[in-house]
């Protein structure tokens, strides 16, 4: 239920391939879309939400197609990057004029619960013109929620709100998500997509860089060394002992304490850590992998 | 047709800055009716034809139309805020009709509204001509507006072009190359409203009744298609 | 680069580079100045894209040929009496005028006002006013490039094809002053428009309808008018389009001849025309700064 499917998409404008033959499947949970800009993000936002039409490929949910089928945004709620200039209405009259349009039965109650569940309620009447960007923001996700969609596709949605609007987003997003939802947000904010979204998708340059759980994917980059900090009781000893290791191929004595060790075999490593410590008679303090985080992770597939 | 859509087109056109626009020529339409009654002193016989005909069906009514048909689809296909409505599991034909039938009653209201005023101030024991012009002006209006909605869906600069119909096409051209009359609004409404009265018999033109009201739907129903098939195909053509 | 600490850690920023502008500074004077330059400049889309130089200079170049054409003519054919017109040359390319004036003036006040760039400016030592007033100044004097050259040129024909010298400069010289007038109130007119629409194609609208259906207008009702011999109020009405109301000035303080079918007869009339002039001019420009000042205090 609930699933959007690219297979073999493409889009070009002319000369410009904006998309490069990416497949991806984003299913029920929070989903983050990472890339640096530029990256198609966007375009590839559009085309999931049917306001882009592939130029090879498909794109459908559920096995529907999204492109020119009108009926798929009974399922799919979209909260587009740009503003919406509709200032002259009130925000309780947006989003109930997105439910009339979505046909729903009671309109006025589906606009409160989409109010309350944004924490809009209480500046709903005034207008939009009125409202801060955060609130234009939420205004914005109260719309695509009000008929209670199972696809909510943002576009980068963290884009200049404050602190406390981001985590209480944060929040909704994860609920959302924990609901059975599909969410797909892009950002290129890695702390908000490493908070809420354990799935990422990675775009760089048009082209489909990586794809499931980002501690996954750094455990399948092989050719980059682990590195891991190792604290112990005699620093210096233990350098010099895990150098002579075959699945070590650096070491190096942090400042601040601690060795920093370049591992080539993963396996063979966590074998023989703790064999060479008890030959040496050294006490290992601590054994911390460094570089598994989303950053490290993303810094790698952008420069490769 | 989707009241919804239309209400929003409605408050987009009267919610705005915009509406100032809207109601000034029609008011100077009417002012000007009464301008000339109280300078003729009652001998308006005259100026009926000029006043009516070539500023309020020439010039008056498609500039209205213009005014209001940019305003209802033109800048939300701009800034991409008709995300907003093209999201909706509703037909995008239907959105483009809705639009199109608010610029429509609009300018009927507006701009022929204003003319039958004008020229019920201009010739009170005349009340047919009035009226006959109006209706005319009620046909070339809607056929204003389904011209200009099908520029505004196609082109960022609808309104530039638009302009350049009335004024250069409609206003110039077709008073010099008969020829064009049979591409021009503002003639279909007068041979229509001399049709229906026949005072106004003089300022027909040379156009057959028939070719008239058919050439308007023409163009009122090809405004529809294209505004329709517009936004149907609507892309986001996104940044990245 | 990390530097090895022992004992408390201590912060410390070396200055590697970064020095603030401590050179000579040009003052408000200087900036209004450039402003004023580039304003202009972009009036007629030079320092900008080639599209935006394509409409600006397709205009001036009509508003050129006619009076090519016209020198051309005289300086063939010797004629140079009862032919030229110095004042109602505007009038008769006013269609054209119109479409320029419109189309650039979104190009000085709605640009900036849109695209949210007018905060930087405001932001600068320029003031709001001396903002408004030197782009107020800028479209002045491109409209009146814009009209007076082509005028500048039939005159030069002129004398060329030895017309009478103390004749011709009069006429020119009247015709000039009318033309800087008419510059000062369309650019008024259309600054207002621009800056308060601030969409380009609305803005060039309102102004194209507002100027021709006005001047449409005052020639309607004063046809009528004449024929029905009511003078004053066909004077009343020439006050309601900037060509009326300045051919009507030239026409009667400046000894021109007027392109309008009721131009004042009596100089107290010539005055309330000029008087009407300057007061729209004088009005337009303090709405003008009062919209801009309204800008810099949000």
């Amino acid at each position: 239920m609930s699933v959007l499917e690219l297979a073999n998409t493409s889009r070009w404008y002319g000369n410009v391939v904006a998309v490069n033959d990416v497949s991806m499947r984003i299913g029920p949970g929070v989903t983050g879309l990472l890339g640096p800009n530029g990256a198609g993000k966007t375009t590839l936002i559009a085309m999931m939400s049917g306001f882009l039409a592939p130029s090879a490929g498909t794109v459908t949910l559920d096995g529907d197609p999204v492109w020119a089928n009108v009926s798929i945004y009974r399922s799919i709620g979209l909260v587009p990057e740009r503003e919406a200039s509709f200032g002259y209405l009130s925000g309780r009259q947006f989003v109930r004029a997105n439910a009339e349009l979505h046909k729903l039965s009671a309109p006025g109650a589906a606009t409160d619960r989409a109010l309350d569940i944004v924490e809009m309620a209480e500046p709903a009447d005034r207008l939009i013109s009125t409202y801060s960007k955060g609130m234009r923001q939420r205004i914005k996700l109260a719309a695509a929620l009000v008929h209670d969609p199972s696809v909510l596709l943002l576009d980068e949605p963290f884009n200049g709100v404050d602190p406390r609007q981001r985590m209480h987003l944060m929040e909704l997003l994860t609920r959302m998500g924990g609901e059975g939802r599909t969410v797909l947000f892009s950002s290129h904010i890695l702390e908000e997509v490493e908070q809420i979204a354990r799935h990422i998708e990675v775009v760089v340059s048009g082209r489909h860089a990586a794809s499931g759980d980002f501690g996954a994917i750094r455990r399948l980059m092989t050719d980059r060394p682990n590195v891991y900090l190792v604290r112990s009781s005699d620093d210096r000893r233990l350098a010099t002992v895990l150098m002579g290791a075959d699945s070590v191929s650096g070491v190096q004595l942090e400042p601040r304490g601690g060795v920093q060790v370049q591992v080539t075999d993963f396996g063979a490593f966590a074998l023989a850590l703790p064999r060479l410590a008890q030959e040496h008679r050294i006490s290992l303090r601590e054994v911390t992998p460094t570089d598994e985080s989303l950053e490290s992770v993303f810094a790698y597939l952008v420069s490769a | 047709m989707n009241a919804t859509i239309s209400r929003l087109a409605l408050q987009s056109l009267f919610g705005q800055k915009r509406w100032w626009v809207l109601i000034a020529l029609p008011l100077l339409q009417i002012g000007l009716a009464v301008l000339v009654r109280v300078l003729s002193g009652g001998e308006t016989g005259g100026a009926f034809e000029p006043v009516l005909v070539v500023f309020g069906l020439g010039l008056v009514l498609p500039l209205v139309a213009l005014l209001v048909t940019t305003g209802v689809l033109g800048p939300e296909i701009d800034d991409g805020s008709i995300v907003y409505l093209l999201s909706k599991p509703i037909s995008r034909y239907v959105v483009a009709l809705s639009k199109l039938l608010v610029a429509v009653v609009v300018t009927v209201v507006l701009g022929a509204g204003s003319l039958v005023v004008a020229g019920l101030i201009l010739e009170p024991s005349e009340p047919g001509q009035a009226l006959a012009v109006g209706i005319g002006a009620a046909v070339a209006g809607t056929a204003y507006c389904a011209a200009f909605v099908m520029l505004s869906a196609i082109s960022r600069h609808g309104m530039v072009v638009g302009l350049i119909y009335v004024l250069v096409f409609e206003g110039l051209l077709a008073s010099w190359l008969a020829g064009l009359r049979y591409l021009s609004v503002s003639a279909f409404g007068r041979r229509i409203a001399g049709s229906l009265d026949s005072a106004l018999e003089p300022i027909a033109g040379n156009l057959p009744l028939g070719y008239a009201w058919i050439a308007s739907l023409v163009v009122l129903a090809a405004g529809c298609y294209v505004a329709g098939r517009r936004l149907s195909r609507f892309q986001l053509r996104g940044d990245e | 680069m990390a530097q090895p600490t022992e004992g408390p850690r201590s912060g410390v920023i070396h200055d590697i580079g970064y020095r603030p502008y401590t050179g000579p500074r040009l003052g408000t004077g200087a900036a209004a100045r450039s402003l004023f330059v580039t304003g202009l400049l972009n009036a007629y889309g030079i320092g900008r894209s080639g599209r935006a130089k394509g409409l600006p200079m397709t205009l001036l170049a009509m508003m050129l040929v006619p009076a090519a054409i016209m020198v051309a003519v005289m300086v063939t054919l010797g004629l140079t009496e009862g032919f030229l017109d110095y004042g109602s040359y505007p009038v008769t390319l006013m269609l054209v005028i119109v479409i320029f004036v419109a189309a650039q003036a979104p190009v000085l006040f709605s640009r900036d006002l849109r695209s949210g760039a007018i905060s930087l400016y405001l932001a600068r030592p320029l003031p709001a006013t001396s903002y408004a007033l030197v782009r107020w100044a800028s479209l002045f004097v491109a409209i009146l490039v814009f009209i007076g050259l082509p005028v500048t040129v039939l005159y030069v024909g002129a004398l060329t094809a030895e017309a009478d010298v103390s004749e011709h400069t009069g006429d020119y010289l009247a015709a000039m002053v009318g033309i800087v007038l008419l510059s000062a109130v369309l650019a008024t007119l259309s600054g207002l428009v621009a800056a308060h629409t601030r969409r380009r194609g609305l803005a060039v609208g309102v102004t194209i309808i507002a100027l021709l259906v006005s001047t449409g207008v005052v020639s309607a009702v004063q046809a009528i008018t004449s024929q029905q011999g009511n003078e004053t109020a066909g004077l009343v009405v020439g006050l309601l389009s900037p060509f009326s109301l300045v051919d009507g000035v030239q026409a009667e303080l400046l000894g021109g001849q007027s392109s309008f079918m009721v131009p004042p007869d009596t100089t107290g009339w010539g005055l309330l025309y000029l008087v009407v002039c300057l007061a729209v001019v004088a009005a337009g420009l303090w709405l003008l700064v009062r919209y801009y000042r309204k800008q810099a205090g949000r």
